[in-house]
């Protein structure tokens, strides 16, 4: 967190130069899936644009966090970056590098740089390896970090054994579990696991798809505190992919939400709780519980009609306008809206709405009123 | 959706007329030191709940929060007598209008089920049957409880998905339970708690599986209901936001037992049991100033030690001495007007 720099001026719309500040920069990613018809003949009658076109850049030592309803395509996109899905346009630099463009030889390399912490850690973790076994198996693959490699000596199972056992502590688990098996721990502390086995590698760039959203309450806070520890001791840079956005909000620097395949807004944490400006965050926002009283009964709240549109027909014009209580009779649903700076109204943000500067000085009201909920009087 | 619910009472023909007025200030339901355990042949008794008491008067919400494991659906099954008869033990007294729920005849039962007492499940899709028209599931409610002919419950059946805010109800109403949303299932599923206007409703987690934005529609279709209807209602849930926003009283579920239980608005100004006070800190907040740490509580739910008398929190709480681990600790009050804690050291009232 405290590594995040400040950088003044918008982000550069061409991909960065190697070496420069941003880690990762995706341009106009998009992940479709074929939908098949047909017993003999597979015909592809449509696509599912579960990622339709998603630019962002995530800095070095920054936490990127990337928030949206289930079925909005921000598990698809973190898959996408590391091609676990394989994306049918658009780019991804990884510090200077086409992920898209690298042979599989090349791409089993970068993978070290960049790895995963997944959602479900009794789903993700293979329940017939011991802990050591899974701890020791990227190690297999890709050999120790160089740096590791000083201080564990040349690859062998003794300095991998070593390692893992170094990478539990860190992680806050005793020695003795590398003897164990996974249904032997508590959800949290297989969580843990999860993460040391993502961590071993000393990647640069982690990908965590619902970290928490798995876990008990209680047990939420001791890991979101362990991927901040981690952070600060090995220099990493986060994506959280999540759908709660407190627990995005507590650990991002820039978070940016998504509807429908597409980045809808994009802005540093606290602006975005502070001012949201596209109307489906400030619907988000509003339909977000907070544990008080007093806030939730004098809270002003927006209501969204229907459900998510199918992402295989998406809405025309602006994807959200068949659900947006903002609603006006022209644009919104011939004219697709792009992403795009908002300049010195709201510095350093990035929003996709037509009427965004207007929503924001309060010339646009909600269409229909049974859609807004006043905060109960008293 | 302000126009979705209108539902009034009474108003309907069939056997209606016959259920007992209601009284707004007597307690509707009363649960007295409810106890369920848990034993398979040949091995040790679990007890799940733990002398748990609670009322819900008409027109009040009443709020059961806990981590998966502290019992509290264990509870609502126990109460609605859907627990399996064998390998479990339930004791204690569950009165609907003084009528104990719990030794009451199973013909009884399945009379007050489904017209006076609902219940709203969590998982929507393993709670409708999936080979069954959704259309069918509501009307069998209405045919079971009612003198309905068929038509006159397929009318009403398609009234109700309208009322819950489900778009184009009478095609909804041949569709099976996979060809509609998640959101909409479990709006489906309201429906059919609602069916009869029933005098208890008990929602079991009702949008953990949902988005916040449907969240937010059935949290306030669920609220027009309860100042309309004056359903008084039992909430199951372990996200603390919806408690603050739902709910008028709250109890807090800890291994089995209750740890404290107060009014909403005094339990989140000042929580005093370490595990609530705990909880509170450890949740990252949408408005709290980032950039915070948030404190953990350490260990899991699981950490707690074999039952006894003693505070079931103590393995995990670090004010714990020796006094929590041997004192017989009875849910007792202490500061504002109903607010109750099971607490040995509990937390000074102005430390939030």
């Amino acid at each position: 967190m405290t590594s995040s720099e400040t950088v003044s001026g918008p982000a550069p719309s061409p991909p960065p130069a190697p070496g420069s500040d941003v880690l990762l920069s995706v341009r106009g990613l998009q992940v479709h899936f074929p939908i098949k018809r047909g017993l003999v003949f597979d015909r592809t009658v449509g696509h599912v644009r579960a990622v339709d076109g998603v630019d962002l850049d995530v800095r070095r030592g920054q936490t990127y966090g990337l928030v949206g309803e289930s079925g909005c395509g921000k598990s698809t996109f973190g898959r996408g970056l590391l091609r676990l899905e394989e994306p049918t346009g658009g780019s991804v630099i990884f510090d200077g590098q086409d992920i898209r463009s690298l042979k599989p030889e090349a791409l089993r390399l970068m993978r070290r740089r960049m790895q995963m912490v997944f959602q479900d850690p009794l789903a993700s973790l293979d329940p017939r390896q011991s802990v050591q076994s899974l701890l020791s198996e990227p190690l297999t693959v890709h050999g120790l970090s160089t740096a590791d490699a000083e201080e564990f000596g040349r690859d062998s199972s003794s300095s991998h054994l070593a390692k893992a056992a170094a990478m539990l502590e860190v992680v806050g688990l005793p020695r003795g579990a590398l003897a164990k098996y996974p249904h032997e721990f508590s959800g949290g502390q297989r969580q843990r696991i999860g993460i040391a086995r993502a961590m071993i590698l000393n990647p640069d760039l982690v990908i965590a798809d619902e970290p928490v959203s798995a876990l008990d309450v209680s047990v939420q806070a001791q890991v979101i505190n362990l991927l901040e520890h981690l952070q600060d001791l090995l220099g990493l840079t986060y994506i959280v992919i999540a759908h709660d956005l407190a627990v995005v909000r507590h650990i991002s620097d820039v978070i940016g939400v998504m509807y429908l395949g597409r980045l809808v807004e994009e802005a540093p944490s606290d602006d975005l709780y502070a001012q949201p400006l596209h109307p489906y965050t400030i619907a988000l926002m509003s339909a977000i519980p907070i544990p008080d009283p007093e806030i939730e009964d004098h809270r002003e709240r927006i209501l969204l009609r229907g459900d998510l549109p199918s992402p295989a027909n998406p809405p025309s014009g602006c994807r959200f306008h068949t659900r947006c209580p903002y609603r006006q009779q022209t644009r919104c649903d011939t004219e697709e809206p792009v992403l795009r700076d908002l300049g010195a109204v709201a510095p350093g943000r990035r929003v996709a709405c037509h009427y965004a500067e207007e929503i924001l000085a309060g010339q646009i009201a909600i269409s229909d009123p049974s859609l807004q909920i006043d905060p109960v009087a008293g | 959706m302000s126009e979705t619910v209108t539902l009034e009472p009474g108003g309907r023909r069939g056997r209606r007329a016959t259920r007992e007025p209601v009284d707004r200030h007597q307690a509707l339901l009363e649960v007295k030191n409810l106890n369920v355990t848990f034993q398979r042949r040949g091995g040790r008794a679990t007890r799940a709940v733990d002398g748990v008491s609670f009322s819900v008067k008409p027109g009040e919400v009443v709020g059961i929060v806990g981590e998966s494991g502290s019992g509290k659906s264990v509870t609502s099954l126990a109460v609605m007598g859907l627990l399996p008869s064998r390998g479990v033990q339930v004791s204690g007294e569950a009165l609907y209008r003084g009528r104990n729920l719990l030794t009451m005849g199973n013909q009884e039962l399945s009379s007050l089920r489904g017209r006076d007492l609902a219940m709203v499940f969590q998982d929507p899709m393993s709670s409708l049957n999936p080979v069954i028209p959704v259309g069918l599931q509501v009307t069998e409610v209405l045919r079971r409880h009612e003198d309905l002919t068929r038509q006159q419950a397929r009318d009403e059946a398609e009234d109700l998905l309208r009322r819950c805010g489900i778009p184009d109800p009478r095609r909804r109403l041949g569709e099976y339970p996979h060809q509609l949303s998640g959101g909409m299932r479990q709006r489906a599923l309201i429906a059919i708690a609602l069916a009869c206007k029933p005098a208890l409703l008990i929602c079991d987690e009702p949008t953990t599986a949902l988005d916040v934005t449907i969240q937010a529609q059935v949290l306030e279709l669920l609220k027009e209901l309860v100042s309309e209807l004056g359903t008084a209602m039992v909430m199951i849930t372990h996200d603390l936001g919806v408690v603050a926003g739902l709910c008028d009283f709250v109890n807090v579920m800890y291994a089995g037992r209750v740890v404290e239980s107060a009014d909403r608005r005094e339990l989140f100004a000042h929580p005093r049991h370490r595990y609530t006070h705990g909880l509170l800190n450890s949740i990252p907040r949408l408005d709290s100033p980032r950039g915070e740490a948030l404190r953990p509580i350490p260990g899991t739910p699981r950490d707690t030690i074999a039952w006894s008398k003693a505070c079931a929190f103590a393995p995990r709480c670090q004010f714990a001495d020796d006094d929590c681990v041997v004192d017989d600790l009875e849910l007792a009050p202490l500061g504002a007007a109903g607010h109750r804690v099971r607490c040995v050291h509990p937390a000074p009232e102005e430390d939030k």
